[in-house]
């Protein structure tokens, strides 16, 4: 019974917020009171309108998808090279490395990225490029966790020495064996990347230049305005963050079908 | 050596030890004929699966040579050495049906679907699996799983059959119903075999020879009549069966002196004073009721277990004890250790 009360109490105190947003979002006037009076859909189309949450809007997509696509090329060779390290020590070495920026703040790293790339020689700052470097930096670790606990969880070791004593090759056991077994992890370490991503803002308020702010940057201005605006705003971010992680997720599984079956 | 006395396997003075330590085996020199099966037994440790594994190919001997009809195929790849491989927790890809599964070393040798098709069905029929063909491992039993990872390891004509520990992952009553279904399909597949377990009965019942390992080394080789009959030191006669083990003295040509009293024996051609030590069965031990006899002892229960077909009771008989095995339901008040049951060991 406490059981089911506190489950019922965090739910409540999740999903409320949501809620107030949403309801926010569709109210007309909204200033001392419990609810806003009088509904309307204008905040929306104001949203739609404004040509800064436009740009937002595209750049946040680019840079999940950039983010998305490095963490698949980056973080599959990744784990699978740390799975198949023989050396313990190796291993628990790379771990600690590749948590690293989990436990950094990712202002520490948007300082890194302002010192290095505002020079002469790397003037990169700004550039969607270098958003999405960072964001794949922040990412990937949890994108490895997710794929390399799948691998020990798979005993993928042993798998992989049944495919070769089967007579498949190095490059056979990737595509028939690792890949696909280990669609349903790498599905869900993109989930939690693009959600990740599109949510950002420490690391990308400070790195974003003016032409390229990311959705949550912009958002941010939103609050300084009318309460129905900034509410439109938050919620096409929520909305956003759903679509990405789902979408990122079904269209790299759907790659990954696609690659194993041409092989 | 002519192709019909050619071992299909044989490993000649192979040793292998993994970087940086101790573990691994030592001098192991061993053959297996077309068609045998040999069962490679011993505690865990002792270096079962590196053995398994040098053969498939996944290490390679630090010195010694591995041989598959006659051809030297130690420094081959595990692809290239062709070995069919069942893994202890049988290995299946999991996003694979059954018939997939069985079908995948022909699609990675390019193998055309036609003949695909009925290879992978002639070799399902062998394991009785026809039916559950569609079916994804997880939806199958453990022995089930078994008879799948067997058909995916004889489907392309290994040259030979390894198989580590396959029944340990099973309920006992399982277990004994694949045992038989293993030496079925191995008879059938006439293919040189060597399967790993720490599981004495399995050996017994399983091979045609038995190698017993004990710390990377050859502890003894022979039919499992001869291991169980013929030990030659005290490792092997308690690693497989039970065995009462006496300190002796020597007294004569036919007796010597134990714990539990006087013995007389066959002749062990020792000095009299040596010391050495004697082997007995336990069910090699009569319960008998006269009070009198050759090897007659007065025999007081310490401890008395019930197995419904034998009864193991522990008797203290003189200064020493014995474990006897007896289908008899009488009280036991007295032993008679027959002559021909009495061994002669070498110390361990």
């Amino acid at each position: 019974m406490f059981l089911r009360w506190v489950t019922a109490a965090y739910l409540v105190y999740l999903v409320v917020p949501i809620a107030l947003l949403l309801v926010g979002s569709f109210g007309e006037l909204w200033l001392n009171t419990l609810l806003p009076t009088g509904s309307t859909t204008q905040w929306y189309v104001d949203v739609a309108k404004d040509p800064s949450f436009r740009r937002a809007f595209v750049a946040s997509l680019a840079v999940v998808a950039i983010t998305c696509t490095a963490c698949v090329l980056i973080g599959l060779p990744l784990a699978y090279a740390l799975f198949q390290t023989e050396s313990r020590r190796l291993r628990a070495l790379v771990r600690v490395l590749y948590q690293l920026p989990v436990a950094l703040p990712p202002l520490v790293l948007a300082f890194g990225f302002i010192l290095v790339f505002s020079s002469d020689t790397l003037p990169w700052l700004g550039s969607i490029w270098l958003l999405a470097a960072g964001h794949i930096v922040l990412t990937l670790p949890y994108f490895l966790q997710a794929v390399v606990a799948d691998m020990q969880r798979l005993g993928l070791r042993v798998l992989e020495d049944a495919a070769e004593s089967l007579g498949s090759s190095g490059r056979q056991r990737f595509m028939h064996i690792v890949l696909p077994a280990l669609r349903h992890s790498i599905l869900a370490g993109l989930i939690i990347v693009a959600a990740l991503s599109i949510g950002e803002f420490q690391f990308s308020n400070l790195v974003a230049g003016f032409l390229n702010r990311t959705y949550p940057v912009v958002l941010l201005q939103a609050f300084y305005g009318a309460t129905g605006f900034a509410c439109a705003a938050t919620v096409i971010l929520l909305t956003l963050a759903l679509v990405a992680a789902v979408g990122g997720a079904l269209a790299a599984g759907g790659a990954t079908r696609m690659k194993a079956a041409a092989a | 050596m002519t192709s019909l006395t050619m071992p299909a396997v044989a490993l000649e003075r192979v040793s292998y030890h993994y970087p940086g330590t101790q573990a691994g085996v030592t001098d192991i020199t061993l053959a297996i004929a077309p068609g045998e099966l040999v069962v490679c037994l011993g505690p865990s440790g002792c270096g079962k699966t590196t053995l398994l594994r040098l053969i498939a190919g996944f290490v390679k001997p630090d010195s010694g040579l591995i041989r598959f009809n006659g051809e030297d195929v130690s420094r081959l790849s595990t692809r290239a050495r062709k070995c069919g491989v069942v893994f202890q927790a049988y290995a299946l890809f999991p996003h694979m049906r059954v018939w997939e599964n069985v079908a995948y070393p022909l699609r990675v040798r390019g193998v055309e679907p036609a003949e695909r098709r009925w290879r992978v069905s002639d070799m399902l029929k062998l394991v009785d699996l026809t039916e559950l063909a569609d079916r994804l491992p997880t939806q199958l039993s453990g022995g089930q799983q078994q008879r799948v990872a067997l058909a995916r390891a004889l489907v392309f004509d290994p040259r030979a059959l390894l198989l580590d520990e396959p029944l340990s992952a099973l309920d006992a009553a399982t277990r004994a119903a694949m045992r038989d279904e293993i030496r079925r399909i191995q008879r059938a597949q006439n293919i040189a075999t060597l399967l790993i377990t720490h599981d004495q009965d399995e050996a017994l019942s399983l091979a045609d020879r038995i190698v017993l390992l004990r710390e990377g080394r050859l502890a003894q080789t022979g039919s499992p009549r001869e291991l169980y009959d013929g030990p030659k030191n005290e490792f092997v006669a308690g690693f497989i069966g039970r065995a009462n083990l006496l300190d002796a003295k020597v007294i004569d040509a036919q007796t010597v002196d134990t714990p539990i009293g006087r013995l007389r024996t066959p002749p062990h051609g020792r000095v009299a004073g040596s010391a050495l030590r004697v082997m007995v069965r336990p069910e090699r031990i009569e319960v008998v009721s006269a009070a009198k006899g050759e090897n007659v002892f007065a025999a007081q229960v310490l401890r008395d277990r019930f197995f419904g077909a034998t009864r193991q009771v522990e008797v203290a008989a003189g200064n020493g004890r014995l474990e006897i095995e007896t289908a008899m339901r009488d009280d036991v008040a007295n032993v008679r250790v027959p002559r021909d049951a009495i061994q002669f060991l070498n110390a361990p």
